[in-house]
């Protein structure tokens, strides 16, 4: 079962929907099968932003993401509604955005995304640091992949948001 | 083959450029707006029409003005403008002229929520417009991928019953993103089994023939002896009658070119029923995503399940339903529809689990299949749903 569910929640403007975009390109790149369901309040920034992505070497039956393997926090909002279903993941939270986390069952992990994001210079690119994040905890997908992916979804700003992403994939 | 993260609006698009159609007439209304936008851009690319419609009414009247001028022609709406097609929908079925239809359904009744998926227009699918005495053929893609080839599929179908074929989708088709293979010539469509009928004009003089006879070539204004294409009832001529004699015979015409033909549209996907099991889950659409691994998880639990999901609606499939089982039909709405037509259709014992807005849980289908595995009787309460 090769099935991976990846959460990715935050507020409108931050970019939730390009990250879950671009990792489900490179899935498909990587010839993987990839699908995603957006849900988002009917404001346009600052409303409540949810991506679920589903990966997975066979075709996808249910496209919902129900214990997701990695969920990504970019609001204490985001992180109150959703850690509940994640105790069996991996949790990624940026700490300037979710300043209280909950029960230490579920594998935390600190991604200073807004931090990275600004000292580069590109503090619109927050999400790509975590997309860089995400990748290292999923693995599943190559490098090259994810490249292609990020050069064909956002073609203006590849450059800057690879650094964003490589800095991610560091931390 | 080209390979994309899309979502199911833009592989309609896709479709509808593959199948030859060059004229769209729409209004934007959420879930569907992508298409109209998608279409603005590709179909000028492809030496096609765009046209951005008044309303609902409007774009569904360009459609038929487009066909009858002989292009291919589709418009997209959501439940809010599907309602508003009801008179030009029924002039397209009278006249019989060929195009298609996309509804993404969201919840409703009226505007509902506008970013919600809903499957409220089952029926209104069926009986699109007033004054009865005809059929309609309706597909239902589950995923984005076959949001693509039903799209094809539906023009496929409406060159050759010359009728309008409603697409009925729903906001999580629509709106939801997944891998798409596209094809990059007609020979790789053809490899995915699909079929592109080019528009071809009738010579006259008859144009509405007695018969059940389908792969007549509808009227092409100014190309031929002149049928009225009006919205009265015609003759076999094609010109405007009062006769109740003609009355019959197209009326006739119109039910028995679709059921007798019903080989070609008869579309569903069987899930582990090769073994009869006793409880079978039945839906259409989005919920068949959740209910294909709930069941697979049921089976690993050794439960006797299986699942038939619908890929076409309209003309309902009675004979899926011949088996004698439990039948548990799951809908995106709570006072249930495609229920009523498996319970009309089957011999055994019915039931109904509806959510409104959301998809069901994998877990909370197991929970279900469960309890009727043990005769237990699904309580609205513990269910949140309605027992129909």
């Amino acid at each position: 079962m090769t099935r991976k569910e990846i959460l990715i929640s935050g507020f409108g403007g931050q970019g939730i929907v390009t990250a879950g975009r671009i990792l489900g390109h490179a899935s498909t790149l990587q010839g993987l099968s990839a699908a995603m369901l957006v849900s988002h309040g009917t404001e346009t920034r600052g409303g409540y932003v949810r991506s679920q992505v589903v990966i997975s070497e066979e075709a996808i039956d249910s496209p919902i993401v129900e214990k997701p393997n990695i969920f990504c926090a970019m609001s204490q909002a985001a992180y109150n509604r959703f850690f509940g279903i994640s105790r069996n993941g991996v949790i990624l939270y940026d700490p300037d955005l979710v300043k209280r986390i909950g029960p230490p069952s579920p594998t935390y992990l600190a991604i200073h995304a807004g931090a990275a994001a600004r000292e580069l210079g590109i503090p619109m690119s927050a999400n790509m640091v975590m997309l860089g994040a995400i990748l290292r905890t999923l693995g599943m997908i190559s490098d090259e992949c994810m490249k292609d992916a990020i050069a064909a979804i956002s073609p203006r700003f590849t450059e800057l948001n690879l650094m964003a992403f490589e800095a991610g994939y560091r931390t | 083959m080209r390979k994309l993260f899309e979502t199911g609006n833009a592989a309609i698009t896709e479709g509808a450029v593959a199948a030859g159609c060059n004229l769209f007439a729409g209004y934007p209304i959420t879930p569907a707006t992508e298409i109209a936008e998608n279409m603005s851009r590709r179909l000028p690319q492809t030496g096609g029409f765009y046209v951005q419609a008044e309303d609902e009414t409007a774009s569904l009247h360009i459609c038929i003005g487009g066909a009858l001028g002989g292009l291919k022609a589709m418009t997209a709406t959501s439940g809010p403008g599907y309602v508003l097609f009801a008179d030009p929908y029924g002039w397209a079925i009278g006249s019989e002229i060929p195009l298609v239809i996309v509804n993404s359904q969201r919840v409703g009744p009226i505007s509902g929520i506008t970013g919600a998926p809903g499957q409220g227009e089952f029926y209104l699918s069926r009986y699109p417009t007033h004054g009865g005495n005809f059929e309609t053929i309706v597909l239902a893609p589950n995923s984005v991928q076959e949001a693509f080839s039903m799209t094809v599929e539906a023009f496929y179908l409406a060159e050759r019953f010359r009728t309008p074929v409603t697409l009925l989708a729903d906001q999580l088709v629509t709106d939801g993103w997944a891998s798409l293979s596209l094809p990059e010539n007609e020979t790789e469509l053809n490899e995915m089994g699909l079929k592109v009928v080019p528009r071809s004009i009738h010579p006259g003089p008859i144009f509405y023939p007695p018969t059940d006879e389908i792969d007549v070539p509808p009227v092409v204004l100014g190309q031929n002896t002149g049928g009225a294409c009006s919205d009265w009832t015609p003759t076999e001529e094609g010109y405007d009658t009062e006769d109740i004699e003609d009355q019959m015979k197209h009326a006739n015409r119109l039910i028995g070119k679709i059921l007798s033909h019903r080989d070609l549209i008869d579309r569903h996907e069987s899930i582990y029923m090769d073994d009869d099991p006793e409880i079978v889950l039945v839906s259409y659409g989005s919920p068949s995503r959740v209910i294909g691994s709930a069941v697979k998880r049921a089976r690993e639990a050794g439960m006797s399940v299986g699942c038939i999901r619908l890929k076409s609606l309209w003309p309902f499939q009675d004979k899926l339903f011949e088996r004698r089982a439990v039948y548990l039909a799951v809908e995106l709405n709570v006072d249930g529809q495609l229920v009523r037509e498996v319970a009309r259709a089957s011999r055994g014992e019915v039931h109904f689990l509806g959510k409104c807005g959301e998809l069901p849980r994998v877990s909370e289908l197991i929970e279900a299949v469960d309890c009727l595995c043990d005769g237990c009787e699904l309580k609205s309460k513990k269910w949140e749903t309605v027992v129909w």
